[in-house]
């Protein structure tokens, strides 16, 4: 705890009165600051606090294990890493899949095919779900990173994480949220039952895509935070708190494809609040987290 | 127009003698009315009833509703200002007044009163001005409030009138003015009963003036006579009789009544409540003076005017009226014994009674009683109002009145009072009285009527001697009842509207009579008339009825009785008024209950016997004063003044009764044609006048009786209300028998309380006493107990100081204890200090001893080494000499070597805390190196980790390229399949070995990461595919189907069609992992390869060992996880390189090599 020591002592009691994230910045600093960076730190902070957005993309590439936690191999590694995706760029020019016009995320998409072996013979081939979700994502992440080598780490490894790591938690998630539903709204839950509607929500976008393309990049940043440093329990209280802020809405809908249809195009005015809410009501179901990663 | 037409229709049919028609045209009109707002209709009435006199028209005029009233008054306002119409439209009026409309309060805005109290100022026309005044007094109780204003009009119009009475300045027929004399007398009584105070003022300012002082004295004093003192006069004042307030609280009846109360004259008054005893008085002395011989003859001749007055029907002829009015009067003033007009009582009147022989004499005490207490309230002057005893009544007895007739008197006086005197206070004779009533109801309890009959027949014998006489003269009486009756009977005409007055009093003369004649039959003995009794009894039976209906009046207005004629009441309804009588006559009864129903009954005979005591009197007196009348009559007229004596409505009444008992009789003898001529005889007007004069008169008396129903009517009100005031009282009386019962219930439980009480208190005093007597006994025991401890004190006191003493004692013996152990002690350590002391002393005697023995031996020991050393003393000094010095160096070395010892320890001292400070720094430093070690390697780790992943990414580069090339491959072996069909097999299988070598090489490579080594491997392999067969179809097929597939699966692949190739090619297993000899340029490709992974290995090999070593054990990690795939392949090749031809040593070495790094 010695950067405890360095840190504001009145930090305690920002916490207190309900100042939150008052000093995050300064103890993400504080963090960084350190040599050999503590993973674990960083992923209880990211559960516990929003990230800056200054911090968001490095903290991310080391949570993702794309850049090593010391700072002295940062540049080999990411120079490494931009050769390889120069590489394979190189090589996928090379066979013709992709051309000056195609566009980032395809390239994208590509080379993770590629570096993951799964390029199909040509481009004629039909997309895989999977590669509809790789494309979700990366173009949110296009959004929010400006660098295309950084991007297209971040969007790799944040599936590469999502299909290995979260995989059978992400399969958990539907039957956790009617769970969560029936304590939250029962009624609501009654309501969509009624329409045969719970089968047919839009779990792919929620899940898979987690919410890429459904919520605006502000407020995605922050739920990919949370699924990033290790919790992907989150998406279930954002889809949750979707459901309470647009509970009149979507009991006046009475048919599941109606409801679906309403899911999928949420209004964009007051996601920052969902969010939020989201965050609070995940805290209060799932406790403050600790080092649950 | 045509509604006027239709109501002239309706007018002329209003009168129509059909019965049917006449209530479809009431009807009519009454519809017509609500409907109808305007005053068409009421003016169009008014009208047809001033020209037709239509009854009908009357009706309806009199029932008009709210919204008419105004066109009503409007209209006869207008009518009120013509002369001519004014009479007709005056008595129209007090139709409608009479009838009490519910705008009545209106009257007092409208201006018709004003025109009314003009017309009555000014009008001089005498039958206008009685009518109009009559109205006025009808309607004065119904607008008091608004009487304020008109006050001084009102009375003006008194003044005018009362004036004119006396003046007579229209010289009007005399007997109009007996009509005006008798309504301003009511006029006279509603002013002062309204506005006492105001009015005593007026009369006050307007009589003192001189040339009114003869009105006053001849018209206003008389009047006078005839009332109370007003109370208001003693605790009211102007203003306060004028307050509205005052008036809000009473009714039309109230103020009639109240009007009424004031009066003194019977005819006029009204005797209620607090009255009660006061109208009383002058019953009792009625009686006294029937029994006084000279009373009595006025006393008959005004019963013979009672008689009158029932039959109002004009039987007398008029033209006698004139004359007979002074005579009339003219008894009064015999009462007056200070004065000097003592004037021979007779009377017209009796005369008349002696014309009509028919008139009753059962009229007769009624009346008597009636008329009696005029003369007598005037012969006492205000004796009577003022005085409240009546038992100084007898006291004050006029003059006239014997010795004789004084016990007699105050007999039947003492007799009558006690109904007052329970009032005010007991006195001895009425308690006796009293006595003998209880005896009597005791007698015959049966029935009540008996029982005053009872009463009736115990008095005259109460009364003793007396009586006797009454009673002859009473039987006289009973025939002239029994004749009136007789008469009566046959005239059902009378009968009605008489009945409802009189039948009360009848019952009292009849009950009279009746028992009269069973108790004293034996004792009259001058009774010749038995046969009348019977019709008498006979007649009763009819009226009887209305008697029944109409006997609660009688409490009210007892002195009214003299109206009635007849006598009727039957035994039957005896009971039941007798009955009524005794529920409506309480409120004198301030005395207990218990009397009351003595009381209630024994009433009725109070009058009754006042009657009784009266009857006899004037019946003797009547026959005797009948003839001495006659003779009077004819000395001529009587002064006028007499009127003031007599109230002017008794002056009416008779000249009523006379007129109809002329009438009556002028009708039997004279026909009609003939009657003028006949009224000349009596000196009256001409006969042209003469109808005039009766029509007029019968105009007036058609008001007074029309002014009297008024007031019957206003005291049938009156009645009903303080019914139901004593039904309230019996009640309340009732409740407080049951609360006084209640109460002494009460007081019994508080006796029994009480005495429980005294018996606690009896028991509490035992028990207290027991509790002293213990408490004593305490005491005294406590007293003993505390002696006793005293003195225990006081011993164990004493033995206290003893033992303390003792105490001291013992303290002192002990210190001299102590004392004495001291000294021994200090003894015994003397002793044993002296003890030691000697032994010492001894001791060092022994030594001495001892020494001094050694002394000696020493002595002689010294002398004899004196001797020796005397010998041998020069060599030994040398020697130790010698060894002393030897001792010394060895003893400097040892020092020397011991200090070098010491300082080689602590050299090697500090050298060991050097070393182990370095050991410590050394471990910390390898702690140190350890962490850094491990930082290092988790550094290198994660740049491992990217290299890693850009190796595989090269890899996946790799196999990308190779896909492509192996479909590039593909495309061009297609094309040129069909040209090199024959070569096939061999290539193919050259093919699939050549892939086998890329798969195994390519792992190698890829180890080694060398990417460009294996673009240009692939680069040299692609002529011999091209080349050569490559239709290794199944390979490429299989590569082609499973494109996906990871590298360890198509190892097998491999694997698997070089084995499947190897039979086919029978190529040896050896040559399976490398390009087998034979072909040149599998030959080639291998040394070619082999000299590059060679030359690669030397080149870096250094860096690459550290890297190789962690990767190895991935790389096999890897695939042994997945599949057991590719050790096989390192298994297989490894045993066979040492099989394999000596020309293989390259490939040996390679693998060697290959050995090493793995």
């Amino acid at each position: 705890m010695a950067d405890d020591s360095q840190r504001n002592f009145r930090s305690v009691y920002y916490e207190k009165v309900g100042f939150r994230g008052v000093e995050e910045k300064k103890s993400l600093e504080i963090l960084l600051k350190d040599d050999r960076l503590d993973i674990e730190k960083l992923c209880t902070f990211s559960q516990r606090f929003p990230l800056p957005s200054m911090y968001r993309i490095l903290v991310w590439k080391v949570l993702l294990g794309i850049i090593p936690p010391h700072h002295k191999s940062h540049a080999l590694v990411m120079n490494y890493r931009k050769e390889q995706y120069w590489d394979v760029h190189h090589a996928l020019r090379v066979i013709r899949f992709i051309n000056d016009s195609t566009p980032q995320v395809d390239v994208f998409l590509r080379i993770h095919q590629l570096e993951s072996g799964k390029l199909p013979r040509n481009l004629a081939f039909p997309l895989e779900p999977e590669d509809e979700v790789f494309l979700a994502i990366a173009k949110a992440m296009e959004e929010m990173v400006e660098d295309p080598i950084e991007c297209y780490w971040l969007v790799s490894s944040f599936v590469n994480q999502l299909n290995s790591k979260h995989k059978d938690a992400l399969q958990q998630l539907p039957k956790i949220l009617e769970q969560y539903l029936n304590i939250e709204d029962n009624r609501l839950l009654m309501h969509l039952k009624a329409c045969a509607a719970m089968s047919k929500l839009p779990y792919d976008l929620w899940f898979k895509k987690c919410f890429a393309g459904c919520l605006p990049e502000s407020s995605l940043q922050r739920v990919w935070d949370k699924i990033i440093s290790g919790s992907c329990k989150i998406l279930v209280f954002v889809a949750l708190e979707i459901f309470l802020t647009f509970k009149m809405k979507i009991i006046a809908l009475t048919t599941a494809e109606k409801i679906t249809q309403f899911l999928e195009n949420i209004p964009q005015d007051n996601t920052d609040a969902i969010v939020s809410k989201a965050v609070d009501l995940w805290r209060t179901h799932c406790g403050t987290p600790a080092h649950s990663v | 127009m045509a509604q006027q037409g239709n109501v002239g229709e309706l007018l002329s049919m209003l009168d129509s003698p059909s019965l049917g028609v006449l209530e479809d045209i009431t009807a009519a009109f009454k519809d017509n009315l609500i409907c109808d707002r305007g005053p068409m209709l009421v003016n169009n009435l008014v009208d047809y009833y001033l020209e037709t006199n239509s009854q009908q028209a009357l009706h309806i005029l009199s029932t008009l509703q709210e919204p008419h009233d105004k066109h009503l008054l409007d209209k006869i306002n207008e009518y009120m200002g013509k002369a001519a119409t004014r009479l007709p439209i005056l008595s129209l009026l007090g139709h409608v007044i009479r009838r009490q409309p519910s705008w009545k309060h209106k009257l007092s805005q409208a201006p018709l009163l004003l025109s009314l109290l003009k017309c009555l100022k000014t009008d001089t026309d005498v039958v206008v001005l009685t009518t109009g005044v009559l109205v006025l007094i009808t309607m004065l109780p119904m607008i008091p409030q608004s009487g304020k204003q008109y006050l001084h009009d009102f009375f003006g119009i008194f003044g005018r009138l009362s004036a004119w009475c006396l003046q007579n300045p229209g010289h009007v027929a005399e007997i109009y003015l007996v009509h005006l004399h008798a309504s301003v007398y009511a006029l006279f009584h509603r002013l002062y009963g309204m506005y006492p105070c105001n009015f005593v003022s007026f009369l006050r300012s307007h009589y003192s003036m001189k040339e009114n002082l003869e009105t006053f004295e001849e018209v206003v004093k008389p009047m006078m006579e005839h009332v109370r003192i007003h109370p208001e006069l003693v605790t009211g004042s102007k203003d306060h009789e004028l307050d509205p307030r005052r008036w809000k609280r009473l009714e039309t009846h109230d103020v009639v009544i109240e009007c009424a109360k004031i009066s003194l004259d019977p005819a006029e008054a009204s005797y209620e409540d607090g009255y009660y005893s006061a109208s009383r008085k002058p019953c009792t002395n009625l009686k006294h003076h029937q029994t006084d011989p000279s009373a009595s003859h006025y006393i008959d001749t005004q019963s013979s005017y009672g008689t009158s007055t029932p039959y109002s029907t004009p039987r007398l002829t008029l033209s006698q009226m004139p004359g007979q009015l002074p005579q009339i009067l003219s008894p009064q003033s015999i009462q007056l014994s200070t004065e000097p007009q003592q004037v021979t009582i007779w009377s017209p009147s009796a005369v008349c009674g002696m014309t009509t022989p028919p008139t009753s004499p059962g009229i007769v005490p009624s009346e008597s009683s009636q008329s009696s207490s005029q003369p007598y309230s005037k012969a006492f002057g205000t004796s009577a109002g003022g005085k409240g005893t009546p038992l100084g009544t007898p006291a004050t007895s006029p003059p006239p009145s014997t010795s004789d007739d004084f016990v007699h008197v105050s007999l039947p006086s003492a007799a009558a009072t006690p109904p007052k005197k329970e009032d005010k206070s007991d006195s001895g004779r009425p308690l006796l009285y009293r006595q003998q009533n209880v005896t009597n109801s005791d007698k015959s309890l049966d029935t009540p009527g008996s029982k005053s009959s009872v009463t009736l027949s115990d008095l005259p014998e109460f009364l003793g001697g007396l009586s006797f006489e009454d009673s002859a003269e009473k039987d006289r009486e009973e025939d002239a009842i029994s004749k009136e009756i007789s008469e009566i009977t046959t005239d059902a005409e009378h009968m009605v509207p008489r009945g409802g007055f009189d039948s009360p009093f009848y019952r009292t003369n009849e009950s009279l009579s009746g028992s009269q004649k069973k108790t004293q039959s034996a004792v009259s003995g001058a009774q010749g008339h038995g046969p009348t009794s019977e019709p008498l009894t006979s007649s009763l039976d009819k009226p009887g009825p209305e008697s029944a209906r109409e006997t609660p009046k009688q409490t009210f207005t007892p002195i009214d009785k003299p109206c009635g004629g007849s006598g009727e009441s039957p035994a039957g309804n005896r009971e039941g008024t007798s009955g009524e009588t005794s529920i409506l006559t309480p409120s004198p009864c301030k005395v207990p209950a218990q009397r009351r129903v003595v009381f209630g009954s024994g009433q009725p005979p109070l009058y009754e016997h006042l009657f009784e005591v009266a009857l006899p009197k004037t019946a003797y007196l009547f026959v005797g004063k009948k003839t001495e009348e006659l003779l009077k009559k004819v000395k001529g007229t009587q002064d006028e003044d007499c009127t003031a004596s007599t109230s002017p409505v008794e002056v009416l009444d008779r000249l009523i009764q006379q007129g109809a008992d002329a009438h009556t009789k002028e009708l039997n003898k004279l026909s009609l044609p003939s009657k003028s001529a006949d009224w000349t005889h009596f000196g009256g007007s001409p006969p042209s006048d003469e109808i005039h004069t009766l029509r007029n008169q019968l105009l007036l008396l058609h008001n007074q009786l029309l002014y009297e129903r008024f007031k019957r009517q206003q005291h049938a009100l009156r009645n009903r209300r303080l019914l139901r005031k004593v039904i309230k009282a019996t009640a309340l009386e009732e409740h407080n028998a049951a609360m006084k019962d209640q109460l002494k219930l009460q007081e019994k439980e508080i006796q029994a309380l009480k005495l429980s009480l005294q018996k606690e208190q009896a028991r509490y005093h035992q028990f207290q006493e027991e509790h002293e007597n213990i408490v004593a006994q305490l005491h005294s025991q406590i007293r003993q107990l505390q002696h006793d401890r005293e003195e225990f004190y006081n011993q164990s006191q004493e033995l206290q100081t003893k033992l303390e003493d003792c105490r001291n004692m013992i303290t002192d013996l002990r210190l001299e204890l102590k004392k004495a152990n001291n000294k021994v002690c200090h003894t015994e350590l003397l002793l044993s200090q002296v003890s030691q002391k000697l032994s010492n002393s001894e001791s060092v005697q022994q030594q001495m001893e001892f020494l001094n023995r050694q002394l000696l031996v020493l002595g002689e020991v010294n002398e004899l080494y004196l001797e020796q050393l005397q010998h041998k003393h020069t060599d030994t000094t040398k020697e130790v000499e010698m060894l002393h010095a030897a001792y010394r160096k060895d003893l400097e070395k040892a020092k020397l070597c011991v200090q070098q010892q010491s300082q080689r320890l602590d050299a090697s001292q500090k050298r060991i805390a050097e070393l182990e400070s370095q050991l410590s720094k050394k471990d910390h430093l390898f702690v140190e190196q350890k962490k850094y070690l491990e930082d290092v390697k988790i550094k290198a780790r994660g740049q491992l980790q990217a290299v890693e992943s850009r190796y595989k990414a090269q890899k996946r580069i790799t196999q990308a390229f190779e896909l492509e090339i192996l479909d590039l491959f593909g495309r061009l072996e297609k094309s040129s399949l069909l040209k090199k069909l024959e070569d096939e097999k061999t290539e193919a299988a050259e093919a699939a070995e050549e892939r086998l070598d890329c798969g195994n090489e390519g792992c190698a490579d890829a180890v080694a990461g060398y990417s460009e080594e294996t673009i240009g491997r692939n680069g040299e392999t692609k002529p011999p595919s091209t080349r050569g067969s490559s239709s290794s179809k199944g390979g490429s097929n299989s590569e082609l189907s499973t494109p996906e597939k990871n590298q360890n699966q198509r190892f097998i692949n491999r694997w698997e069609t070089s084995m499947l190739l190897e039979p086919s090619t029978t190529v040896p297993l050896t040559v399976g992992s490398l390009p087998s000899s034979k072909s040149f340029l599998g030959m080639k490709s291998r040394e070619l390869f082999r000299n590059k992974s060679e030359s690669q290995c030397d080149e870096q090999g250094g860096t690459i060992n550290s890297l190789s070593d962690t990767l190895k054990t991935e790389l096999c990690k890897d695939p042994n996880m997945e599949t057991k795939a590719p050790p096989s392949p390192n298994n297989s090749l490894s045993p066979k390189i040492p099989e394999s031809s000596v020309g293989q040593l390259h490939i040996m070495d390679y693998n060697e090599t290959h050995h090493d790094h793995s």
